[in-house]
């Protein structure tokens, strides 16, 4: 079995390269939807909390996996209709699996972040944004120097939980065809008889990716709960 | 492209039938993954089972469900142990596959909820009871259980929707339940506009359903709190 493994390390390496990739691609997204989002929700625009609020309940309330068909098989036929108007001649045009699902997958858990990202901005102190305004700072540099600064740090341990999600809905976009660790794992398993040992592969890399995640966001947790350690 | 509306209106009762298989996963594998979580549960607080329940719930929680269910229904049929042990029978099966990969992974996050739980039950609740001289039997039936629920129910409907969404990974075990209907329809079709967002709108529907109900339970167990 350990042969066999060996065998298939090389394509279980890139598999598993793929997956950072897709998970690094999927992270800056999904922090972009949700801040979107969550400026969204708490905006004064009426049009815009709606929008944002059908975002939410729509995404957080069909499964991931529907979501992944529906972009991936839309996207296509979407896109070959915008190719044909432009260049008549062109006969099919499609998403890479990889796009379609760093895509849908970031749209799923940003709607998750949206959440967190809001509540987290609810938790800056108003006085703050205020006191801000009074030194003259622009608005961008209030978002930028005294509510980011002061959210991520309430909304580190929820979106930790999120970055975990993210990790594990990776594994859905083998379904689609991207060859990643699954997709070796289906081609491995096929020729040498041995499924079990070959996903308990999969699962135990997917394991190691978790943890580290875990392990991260718990340092970071840390890092951003710095000062008060100090005051202590 | 054009949205094909009565093409939608055709295919729904087509996917409605495929509620029945979504349905019984769920009902399944909600009643397993609670007996899983309070197995579980139980054994985390013993001396010697303790250790295998905390690696059980590390590694289906750190782990994906397509992974899990790979692992069951291609990979355990791969032992001779399996194949002649008197569980074969279902096991064969790709409903009991889901099931148990379904039950298995819920009953993981919901032992974790439960922990939550028990966590947020007072020390000194426990020696209030130890005061009045209650059994061990009726500190969980009467103090115990009843805050823990109340503690729990939030996360546990969450839960009861993340699973109800996981069902849908049916259909790479070859089961039709409405999101493998709606593969199946826009195999033949090639509309996926249409077919996926019908289907959609059934989880979305379901969804509501499950957050009605907890939400109706959360009021109920919080009554003594309303005036």
């Amino acid at each position: 079995m350990l042969e066999e493994l060996w065998r298939w390390s090389g394509p279980f390496l890139q598999g598993s390269l793929v997956i950072l990739l897709v998970f690094l691609v999927s992270l800056v997204l999904t922090v972009i939807w949700g801040l979107i989002g969550a400026s969204a929700k708490l905006s004064n625009n009426r049009v815009a909390r709606g929008a944002a609020n059908a975002y939410t309940v729509i995404f957080r309330g069909t499964p991931e996996f529907l979501v992944l068909l529906l972009l991936y098989f839309g996207s296509a036929i979407t896109l070959t209709a915008l190719a044909k108007l432009l260049w008549p001649e062109t006969r099919f045009v499609d998403l890479s699996p990889f796009w379609a699902g760093s895509i849908a997958i970031s749209l799923i858990v940003g709607a998750a972040a949206t959440e967190t990202f809001r509540g987290a901005f609810l938790g800056v102190d108003q006085g703050q944004v205020e006191a801000g305004r009074a030194l003259g700072l622009r608005r961008f540099q209030v978002f930028m120097l005294i509510r980011l600064p002061q959210m991520w740090r309430l909304a580190l341990p929820s979106f930790g939980n999120h970055l975990n999600s993210l990790v594990k809905d990776t594994a859905l976009i083998s379904v689609i065809g991207l060859q990643e660790i699954m997709f070796t794992a289906d081609m491995a398993a096929s020729t040498n008889s041995m499924p079990f040992a070959m996903y308990f592969t999969v699962a135990l890399i997917y394991l190691a990716f978790t943890t580290v995640v875990t392990a991260v966001i718990r340092r970071l947790e840390r890092r951003a709960n710095h000062f008060m350690l100090a005051a202590r | 492209m054009s949205f094909d509306i009565p093409l939608m209106a055709l295919s729904f009762p087509r996917l409605l039938e495929g509620l029945r298989m979504t349905l019984s996963l769920l009902a399944v594998s909600l009643v397993f993954g609670l007996l899983i979580a309070l197995a579980t549960s139980f054994a985390r607080n013993t001396r010697w089972l303790s250790w295998p329940a905390e690696a059980y719930v590390y590694f289906f929680r750190g782990t994906p469900l397509l992974v899990q269910l790979f692992m069951i229904y291609f990979g355990l049929p791969q032992s001779e142990f399996i194949r002649t042990s008197p569980l074969w029978p279902l096991l064969r099966e790709p409903f009991w596959c889901m099931c148990l990969a379904l039950s298995l992974n819920n009953g993981a996050y919901v032992a974790e909820i439960i922990r939550g739980g028990l966590l947020g039950v007072g020390k000194g609740l426990k020696e209030a009871c130890w005061a009045l001289g209650l059994s061990r039997f009726h500190r969980l039936r009467f103090v115990t259980a009843p805050i823990v629920l109340r503690l729990c129910l939030p996360a546990y409907g969450n839960e009861i929707v993340s699973l109800l969404k996981s069902t849908a990974l049916a259909s790479t075990v070859t089961l039709l339940d409405v999101t493998g209907i709606a593969r199946t329809i826009v195999a033949e079709t090639f509309s996926p506009y249409e077919i996926f967002i019908s289907a959609a709108l059934i989880y979305l529907v379901l969804t509501f359903l499950v957050q009605t109900i907890v939400a109706h339970f959360e009021i109920r167990l919080n009554r003594h709190a309303q005036r």
